[in-house]
């Protein structure tokens, strides 16, 4: 494979760039492959990267509906954090940050992932102590994490409101300055550049018609592009997890629904951190390209449609507005959804299944993106050795059937409210 | 130089009215009726801005909302907005605007190096390089490539202006005032059905202002004024210009964006700057026209190259030359309409036409106006920096694969036409599936989705005559369907020019030995090469395409740049167009402002504020309020210097020697009725329900069918069959939709009404020692004695005059009654109580001193009911029912909840006495195990208790049952704090309730 | 925004509505002995497919009733909408 860099770039350019490899090739599924990864999405994509490269499993194909990359690792706001309370949250989220410091040479991909920081404003004295409780785990757990005060705040984003016309005074915030953000899309590129290095098959436009089982054993998927035989299949599609789950007569602690984000016009850099409203659910970063990348509420009801409603974004931006006045003079340029698979108790589920050689991954929920290469890291381990490893036991299936649920904002569920 | 480039008799404008403006600092005239394009344009200016990546000069390309690339920064009354679309732009008195990605000025810009290294910097360059030394992208790279971020500029000021929202209902809803929009609305109006019809422009009348048709016996401009006039007057029609549709959403919903006052030096008094339209309507006809394309061809973004129906735009409309030695390059006969326009205003250009040899009744005009028309030729390259100079010129082979000899010719300006796209966005975002039509090589829509229909040139229907006779139709029979009224409009002849075929022809190849950018987005400086790269690469799908050359993802877009696009990709794949696919559109159309989105609800009024009745005699009397929810509460009253800690003590020591007197009006309150009120409280709450007296009250508490805690309160049986029921501030709306649920979903048998009465009820909860001598002055008639009232009991009291209810129940662990009376009588209630408990040395106190007094009490409360916690976990595990059946109880028997060393709430006392514990610290065995140290439990509630005067904390911790007595540390490291504490009971102060009961 | 037919109050948008999930779940009957999987599937599992999907509204800006919508998850296409006791047949 072509090396990216400055100097291929150079040799590159003097040849007219006509001489780029593909990035990935585009082959015709084979009639059997060691491991399936259904989803060729983020998740999906890292798994097969580390089938390949932790556990040498290279027989492996990914198998896509649309196009990959096209489900919520490019309809996201590219936010990536590790600031929960939850140990199996924290813990397994660092793992990830810290796969994420070193992705682009790891890729050898420039994913541009920018530790720029996240703030979560607090906007009450019961806020911030609710904050103080996730912000000490953190740190007894070893992840970075810091305590605002007002005057902290308005230090570092002194466009939020510190006016007197404030519904929410904000008394201080949160702030994980190792936080960040990445470009979404080369997430996915660069990890489906390197599997299909290592010899992954990427099945693009193969849809999932359904499932051969017998004996309780996994034997095949069927699909659009002919019966594929495989001794594992990973489930790894976020928002259509439900859809493969009846084929497997399954029924899951898991509903589909809508969140839509929004970008304004791109404007001069104002913005360096990630931030989020404390008192709605509104968060707000700028890109590199200048973008105010804004996201908050789902829409409110099960969906399936990558479109949503103005109420909604009207909602968000209200919030918006009241954390950042200044935004009322933008103007908003684009708006997208995406189909998130939202758990019963707000975290993921990484988990084998009662189906022999059939691996389940979902109930992302609205972070799925910053979990990418922890997911793929600890699906992979799950898949190949045919059990969890420690950073995902806590997500296993099971856990609403006993009780040890992990549920970060306490509402229980009613998944529809953010 | 003065508006050298205006011509006279032709034109719209205003020319009684000079108006003057600034653009990057220089002065310059133009009339009212100008955009600020046109304006600059009638100057002479062409070079407006720079462009994204390569700072490539760039001019006006449109002339409407279709422009990629002529955005400024906009200054109005003293404020400032980045990104405005100069040929949207109204021009007014006093107009300042400036170029917007430059440096040091749009002339001289420092970032057009870029331009020099763009053979280095293909699409994608990033994704490739800057990984090494790997700080370097962090500290280095980054902020660099972040610098050059942005068009505009932000104004980090708050905006003064104002918006509103209109919520809007109607029969039709027309989105566009062209000629299919103007006839289709005009025979819905006339059969009486209540008609909206919108223009995103100043002017009336699309595609009618600029073209040369006759309609009946007038021009086609003359019978779009007698149109719009006409239906002005109509009370069923509503007329607006100015206002861009930009949303089609679900059921019929459409969102429209009317400016108000962008088009004045300031906005009026008690006008907004703009109003968002929410508007449900039945049937939605979508007039909305087309975009003419570009043809692709070398440095074909110089300034001086546009589109050749904005050039003639602005002559008809403005009466502005865009060059006196312009070139016409067309692949259909709609240059030709340019170049006559031209002529008739004594300039001659030359036309090129990608066409062996057409004929049609408008090339035969341009050949006897004398017009010099080459066929079979192409603009190989612009050239020129800043503005076009000359231009490369070729002819091309029959199957436009060979150029012939290149010959360079003088010009000031490219009018190109590459034939026309319909505007299908609505229609697309209506969820049509838009179909692609080989005759226009372009996207129409579909079958209908919605109740859409569309018409005219968006529908591909580029003959006058049939868009005018469809739309008549469509109008008056989409209308008679709903008003059953059929008003017959004769159809009015039409004049018009007959077209000959378009030429399938978008692209100019390159010459040999030539490396033009032959651009498609001309603000992200996406050139055909770029899609080359990205094809080559294997970014095949066409949303690998645009993500990845970031084509169409600029602020117009790519309303000019995405056919032309998906017609190289078609090319170079060697696919069909429609199995390439386009993105689908979503909302919104062109850009909207956010603050029309957001309306009125800023600042203060970002979220509804909730005050109780006595709120006005809290802020008379020193309170420090504080968010509960969306109401406000005393958090503590002031007095003289006291802080808050000084002050809640106070407060909360008063309550404990003395009486003290707390609003508790927010609590949610609901009235249950019916005869299976008892058994509803049965199910829904954990303990037992069905024994409870008349008179009396019994707390509660209610599980999710989880098995978590969802509230807690006190129930009070009124009479018989009527219950009152509080819950806590926060959860007040969700208790009574949950309430709703069982009784409406589940036990519909059970023949029990609710209804909410938070708002009925002002609500004073006085507490301490004195408080029952103060209630007996009270109600002098009424026995409140020990005997009287007993501890959970309820009777009705004279207060005064005014009817109260009177409930006998403690939250701070003292003797405590809770009175209400109505709302109206709330602030009476207040005085009289504190007039009253004058003698008993009343205070009031706020949510600080009731923490206080319930945290040392023991009394959970919403940090421990945080939506994790089940019964057993806040002690409450006596008031679950072993006998009876009710919600969420088949949950606790889980693993989880059973655990021997499961969670519960404790008591934290700091060994020193001292030290005060941190809310949100953790409780760890080893304050110096290596990270991650295990977490016990958290620090839920810290207060100082007022009655042992040291630090006192309620914890949840893992296994605090058996934890009584340990020693533990408190670990805040946030606040780098590690404090040794004891475990202990988390009823602090009087363990038996013997002060309630007193 | 959505618009619903209250059978109660007629077309409303759905700013003067509460979203409540799937309808077709049937919550067990009081002190009836059942297992722990079909307790907790009534509690966490959910249908959530694409296209038809019965689910629960409930009027809260209007009359409080809690009514039944049958929509499309895909196309958000309302097909038909019952109170809360009406028996819905498919």
């Amino acid at each position: 494979m072509q090396k990216y860099s400055i100097f291929s770039l150079v040799k590159n350019a003097l040849s007219n760039h006509e001489k780029w490899d593909l990035a990935w090739k585009d082959p015709a599924p084979k009639k059997e492959y060691d491991v399936v990864i259904i989803g060729g999405g983020g998740h999906g994509l890292a798994t097969a990267y580390y089938l390949a490269k932790e556990h040498n499993i290279t027989n492996v194909a990914i198998i896509e509906k649309g196009w990959i990359g096209g489900g919520n690792v490019g309809r996201n706001t590219t936010i990536i954090r590790s600031n929960y309370m939850h140990d199996d949250n924290g813990l397994f989220s660092e793992f990830g940050m810290n796969l994420w410091r070193s992705m682009s040479q790891d890729l050898n991909y420039n994913v541009m992932f920018s530790p720029r920081g996240i703030i979560n404003l607090a906007h009450s004295d019961a806020q911030m102590n609710v904050y103080a409780r996730r912000g000490n785990s953190m740190r007894l757990n070893g992840i970075d994490a810091v305590l605002l005060n007002r005057e902290q705040v308005k230090e570092i984003i002194p466009m939020a409101d510190f006016s007197e016309n404030v519904r929410f005074p904000i008394f201080g915030g949160l702030m994980q300055p190792s936080a960040g953000t990445a470009r979404h899309d080369a997430v996915a590129w660069g990890y489906a550049r390197q599997a299909d290095s290592m010899g992954v098959d990427i099945i693009q436009n193969c849809e999932v018609i359904g499932f051969d089982v017998s004996a309780g054993k996994i034997d095949g998927v069927r699909t659009s592009r002919g019966d594929i035989k495989a001794k594992k299949i990973g489930l790894c599609v976020a928002g259509s997890t439900n859809i493969l789950a009846e084929k497997l007569n399954m029924k899951l602690p898991i509903e589909t629904h809508l969140l839509q984000a929004c970008v304004s016009e791109p404007v001069k850099p104002v913005l360096d951190n990630v931030v989020t409203f404390g008192a709605g659910h509104f968060y707000i970063s700028q890109s590199d390209k200048g973008e105010m990348v804004m996201g908050g509420d789902l829409d409110g009801y099960n969906s399936y449609a990558q479109r949503g409603n103005l109420p909604t974004l009207q909602h968000v931006l209200t919030e918006g507005i009241a954390m950042m006045p200044f935004l009322s003079k933008l103007k908003m340029l684009r708006t997208w959804g995406g189909i998130m698979d939202m758990s019963m108790d707000g975290s993921p589920i990484i988990d084998k299944t009662h189906i022999e050689g059939l691996y389940l991954n979902c109930g992302w929920c609205y972070g799925g993106f910053k979990a990418t290469p922890a997911s793929g890291w600890t699906f992979a381990h799950t898949i190949a050795q045919d059990r969890v490893h420690e950073l995902n036991a806590g997500y296993s299936l099971n856990r609403f059937n006993t009780g040890y649920l992990l549920d970060e904002k306490g509402l229980g569920t009613k998944t529809w409210i953010s | 130089m003065t508006q050298n480039y205006r011509v006279e008799n032709t034109g719209l404008i205003n020319r009684d009215k000079k108006l003057s403006f600034k653009f990057n600092g220089k002065k310059y005239s133009g009339y009212e009726g100008d955009t600020l394009a046109s304006a600059l344009l009638a100057n002479g200016v062409h070079l407006i801005g720079r462009s994204f990546k390569y700072h490539r000069p760039r001019g006006f390309f449109g002339a409407g909302v279709d422009e990629p690339y002529a955005v400024v920064q906009l200054f109005r009354n003293g404020e400032t907005e980045p990104n405005i679309k100069a040929t949207e732009q109204e021009l007014f008195e006093g107009l300042e605007a400036n170029s917007v990605n430059c440096w040091p000025s749009v002339n001289f810009d420092i970032g057009a190096i870029n331009n020099f290294l763009k053979i280095f910097l293909p699409a994608g360059f990033y994704y490739k390089t800057f990984m090494w030394p790997k700080s370097f992208w962090y500290r280095i790279y980054e902020p660099f490539i972040r610098k050059a971020a942005g068009l505009g500029v932000a104004s980090t000021k708050h905006d003064k202006e104002r918006y509103e929202h209109k919520y809007e209902y109607c029969d039709l809803l027309i989105a566009g005032s062209g000629p299919s929009g103007l006839a289709s609305a005009y025979a819905a109006a006339k059969n009486g059905a209540k008609v909206i019809l919108a223009e995103d422009k100043p002017r009336f009348g699309g595609s009618l202002l600029t073209s040369d048709v006759n309609i009946g016996n007038q021009s086609g401009r003359d019978w779009a004024e007698g149109i719009v006039s006409e239906l002005k007057e109509m009370s069923n029609v509503v007329v607006k210009n100015r206002s861009q549709i930009f949303g089609y959403y679900d059921h019929n919903m459409l969102v429209m964006s009317e400016k108000i006052s962008d088009h004045l030096p300031k906005t009026k008094k008690f006008h907004p700057n703009k109003k968002l339209w929410y508007i449900r309507a039945k049937e939605v006809l979508i007039s909305s026209g087309s975009i003419e394309r570009p043809i692709v061809f070398g440095n074909n973004d110089t300034p001086g190259v546009m589109l050749s129906s904005a050039a003639k735009e602005y002559l008809k409309v403005y009466g502005v030359l865009v060059g006196k030695n312009p070139l016409v390059f067309t692949n259909n006969d709609s240059g030709y309409e340019t170049a006559i326009e031209f002529k008739k205003n004594g300039i001659d250009s030359l036309v090129l036409d990608t066409r062996k040899n057409p004929e049609s009744e408008i090339i035969n005009e341009a050949k006897s106006l004398g017009i010099k028309i080459k066929f079979s030729h192409v603009v190989v390259a612009a050239q020129g920096y800043k503005r076009v100079k000359s231009a490369d010129i070729a002819s091309i082979s029959d199957n436009k694969k060979q150029l012939g000899k290149i010959e360079n010719i003088k010009c000031d300006c490219i009018c190109v036409s590459g034939f026309w796209t319909p505007t299908i966005h609505l229609a697309s975002q209506s969820g049509n599936k838009t179909k692609f039509n080989e005759d226009i090589d372009a996207f129409i829509p579909g079958i209908s989705k919605q109740n859409e229909t569309t018409l005219g040139a968006a529908n591909g229907v580029f003959s006058l005559e049939e868009t005018l006779k469809t739309s008549f139709q469509a109008g008056n029979e989409i209308s008679k369907k709903i008003t059953k009224t059929d008003k017959k409009i004769p159809i009015p002849n039409v004049v018009e020019k007959k077209s000959s075929q378009h030429d399938k022809f978008w692209c100019v190849p390159l010459p040999k030995g030539k490396n033009y950018k032959r651009f498609l987005d001309f603000q992200n400086d996406v050139a055909v090469s770029d899609i080359e790269i990205a094809l080559r690469e294997g970014y095949r799908s066409i949303e690998h395409v645009k993500r990845y050359t970031t084509l169409g993802m600029a602020t117009d877009q790519g309303k000019t740049s995405n056919l032309n696009g998906l017609q190289l990709v078609s090319e170079i794949e060697n696919k069909v167009v429609p199995s390439v696919g386009h993105t689908t559109f979503r909302p919104p159309y062109t850009p909207v402002s956010i603050g029309a989105i957001v309306g009125r609800e800023v600042g203060k009024h970002s979220k509804p504020t909730r005050k109780s009745p006595m709120h006005s005699w809290h802020e008379k009397n020193n309170a420090v309020f504080v968010d509960a929810g969306v109401w406000l509460r005393p958090r503590y009253y002031k007095k003289g210097n006291e802080n808050l800690f000084e002050a809640s003590k106070r407060e909360a020591k008063n309550v404990r020697s003395n009486v003290g007197v707390c609003d508790v009006t927010t609590l949610g309150k609901i009235d249950i009725k019916g005869p299976d009120a008892a058994e509803f409280l049965n199910r829904v709450y954990t303990n037992a329900w069905l024994k409870l007296p008349v008179g009396k009250a019994r707390y509660g508490v209610m599980l999710r069918e989880d098995g978590i805690v969802m509230d807690d309160g006190t129930t009070t049986r009124i009479s018989e069959n009527h219950y009152h029921m509080t819950t806590t501030t926060a959860q007040a709306a969700n208790v009574l939709s949950h309430l709703e649920y069982y009784l409406q979903l589940v036990w519909p048998e059970l023949n029990v009404n609710v209804v909410s009465t938070t708002e009925q009820w002002a609500g004073a909860a006085i507490a301490g020692p004195k408080s029952r001598d103060l209630l007996q002055k009270l109600f002098p008639k009424s026995d409140v004695s020990k005997e009287g009232l007993p501890f959970m009991g309820y009777m009705e009291g004279d207060l005064f005059g005014v009817k109260a209810r009177i409930f006998r129940i403690s939250f701070s662990g003292e003797l405590a009654y809770e009175l209400n009376v109505e709302s109206d009588n709330g602030n009476f209630m207040w005085e009289k109580i504190m007039e009253v408990g004058e003698e008993f040395k009343i205070q009031p106190y706020g949510t600080e001193a009731l923490s206080t007094l319930r945290i040392e009490m023991g009394h959970v409360a919403g940090s421990e009911l945080d939506g994790r916690t089940i019964p057993y976990d806040n002690a409450l595990e006596g008031l679950t029912s072993k006998k009876k059946d009710f919600i969420g109880k088949r949950s606790l028997q889980r693993a989880a909840f059973i655990a021997e060393d499961r969670q519960r709430v404790v008591g934290v006392v700091p060994l020193d006495k001292k030290t005060s514990i941190p809310e949100g610290s953790h409780l760890v065995k080893d304050a110096n195990a290596p990270l991650p140290n295990p977490k016990l439990g958290h620090i839920s509630a810290s207060c100082w208790s007022v009655e042992y005067d040291n630090p006192f904390s309620l914890a949840i911790l893992k296994d605090g049952k058996n934890m009584i007595g340990k020693k533990l540390f408190v670990m805040s490291p946030l606040k780098n704090k590690i404090i040794p504490v004891e475990i202990v009971s988390s009823h602090y102060v009087d363990p038996k309730g013997e002060r309630v009961r007193s | 925004m959505l618009y619903i037919n209250c059978p109660h109050c007629g077309m409303r948008s759905q700013n003067e509505f509460s979203y409540g999930g799937d309808a077709s779940i049937k919550r067990p009957e009081l002190n009836k002995e059942i297992s722990d999987n079909e307790w907790n599937d009534f509690v966490y599992n959910r249908k959530s497919l694409r296209g038809k999907h019965l689910e629960l509204w409930q009027h809260i800006s209007g009359c409080r009733q809690w009514i039944k919508v049958e929509r499309d998850t895909a196309t958000h296409e309302i097909f038909r909408t019952f109170k809360a006791d009406e028996e819905v047949a498919s």
